[in-house]
């Protein structure tokens, strides 16, 4: 609990609240020179206004569910890294993953603050920080270069050679799909495993708590996914995932009490 | 005519000079970051285990390099340059940035890929950016009072399994989308964590080849999916 003080002191409130004011001055800065681009490119200033008040209205939804995010990981890692996680850069599943994966290389075993050290909170903010960058170090080094080329007219197609390959357009999507499906089954089956074998081989006695709160987190999940379908209402996505977590992670209090 | 080309040059000194900021901003960003876990490091008198970093990489870190990758390969046509580099600095792309920029496209009415489009997806993901900015430290500054009850003991379950709420609801969303290859892979996995325990410590790593059976199980479905509508066609 001392460390959790720590981790919610006033100095990891500034470190982390200057980035994140830093992050908003270049929104500020981008913002007023698209403004100024967009007049004197002669686009309606009405227009202009009408796409800042759309997306205005559009994010408060999705940013008080990722408000919800930061609650759910404050407990475990404070609440100032969280919020810079989740103001820059971040989103909620990706920053969880890969605490998760942080704290079992660090050698605590899991996210949780009872086992949490000064030196696994570090290993797991730089874990946190260097894995998700991809993007950034992309627009970096290729942004203007493949802008230019987006830019550009296409060359003409070449002529097909004669060998017949499978047509792999469109399986990027799949294999997306499919990367998050093998991730997620490597946790799920780790449950179900320790459930059977965790205290011995095929013991039967070991902690069934994290399935049970999968299992409520999913059906919490499959609640909003048919309001959604049922109702039409877009709004729902934003939700959806951390309304399941903080769902779970309240039926989690009540179950470990039966657990234990 | 002459006021045509004015504007023309204009607007590529003013991508030229959004490629130039937004490279700057976006290092100094990068660096803030991976920085600040050395600066917290110092505060807490321990640094980062730097082996203990790359093993995560290698388990977890490699799927969100590929995502990365397909993510600015995607997006960046959708998102112009200067809502690009906003964009990859801000994150939440899928859940906000790009059906956000797209919704402020459809409502103006500007088609992907013209001068139009490059201003209002940068107004869009710029406003978006603040408003998060602003509810969120809005948010933790209420919370601020909130920290003890945050701590109690009986709230630790809660955030104990923080973990396990993400993926079950992760799986409810994903297994949906092609249910034969996720039971497969989960009844694989599970023999697989039953039959040799000692792996349930170390699941990170088991993600790879949990994911590399899943893809392999998803091509063999797509080829086959994609030779049979094309045997179709002739």
């Amino acid at each position: 609990m001392e460390l959790l003080s720590k981790l919610n002191s006033p100095f990891l409130y500034m470190v982390c609240g200057g980035i994140v004011l830093f992050v908003a001055v270049i929104c500020v800065v981008f913002a007023v020179r698209a403004y100024r681009m967009g007049k004197a490119m002669g686009i309606d200033t009405g227009k202009m206004k009408r796409a800042v008040t759309a997306s205005a209205t559009f994010a408060v939804l999705p940013s008080v569910g990722i408000l919800l995010g930061v609650i759910a990981l404050s407990g475990s890692l404070g609440t100032p890294w969280p919020w810079l996680r989740l103001s820059v850069i971040g989103a909620l599943h990706y920053e969880t993953q890969v605490a998760e994966a942080a704290s079992e290389a660090a050698g605590i075993g899991g996210l949780s603050i009872a086992n949490m050290t000064p030196g696994a909170f570090a290993t797991i903010a730089l874990l946190m920080s260097f894995c998700i960058m991809w993007g950034m170090v992309l627009v970096i080094f290729n942004g203007k270069a493949y802008c230019s080329r987006l830019a550009s007219p296409a060359p003409a197609k070449k002529k097909e050679g004669k060998k017949k390959k499978v047509d792999l357009s469109g399986f990027g999507d799949t294999a997306m799909t499919a990367m998050f499906i093998g991730l997620v089954s490597a946790y799920i089956a780790s449950y179900i495993g320790n459930i059977i074998s965790g205290n011995g081989t095929f013991s039967f006695s070991g902690s069934w708590l994290p399935l049970a709160v999968a299992c409520v987190a999913a059906l919490a999940m499959a609640v909003f996914i048919r309001i959604k379908e049922k109702t039409g209402a877009e709004w729902v996505d934003s939700f959806s995932v951390a309304g399941s977590m903080l769902i779970a992670m309240t039926a989690a209090i009540f179950l470990g009490r039966i657990a234990a | 005519m002459e006021n045509m080309n004015e504007n023309k040059a204009s607007y590529g000194r003013y991508l030229e000079r959004t490629h130039s900021l937004g490279r700057i901003f976006t290092v100094l960003v990068l660096a803030l970051l991976l920085a600040a876990p050395f600066v917290i490091g110092m505060y807490l008198k321990a640094m980062p285990d730097i082996p203990a970093c790359i093993r995560a990489f290698l388990s977890v870190g490699l799927v969100y390099l590929v995502s990365g990758i397909v993510e600015y390969l995607i997006y960046v046509p959708m998102l112009g340059a200067g809502g690009s580099y906003l964009a990859f600095i801000t994150g939440n792309l899928i859940n906000m940035k790009i059906p956000c920029a797209i919704n402020a496209r459809d409502i103006v009415g500007v088609k992907s890929g013209t001068p139009e489009n490059e201003i209002v997806a940068t107004l869009s993901i710029a406003t978006s950016s603040l408003v998060t900015i602003a509810v969120l430290a809005l948010g933790v500054l209420l919370m601020i009072p909130l920290q003890p009850v945050l701590q109690s003991p009986a709230l630790q379950p809660a955030f104990e399994n923080v973990v396990p709420a993400l993926f079950g609801a992760m799986a409810c969303k994903y297994y949906r989308a092609d249910r034969k290859v996720a039971l497969l892979v989960l009844a694989f996995m599970t023999l697989l964590f039953t039959l040799v325990p000692s792996l349930i410590g170390s699941t990170s790593m088991m993600v790879i080849p949990s994911g590399a059976l899943a893809i392999g199980l998803s091509y063999l479905s797509f080829a086959k999916a994609r030779k049979a509508k094309e045997g179709d066609k002739e």
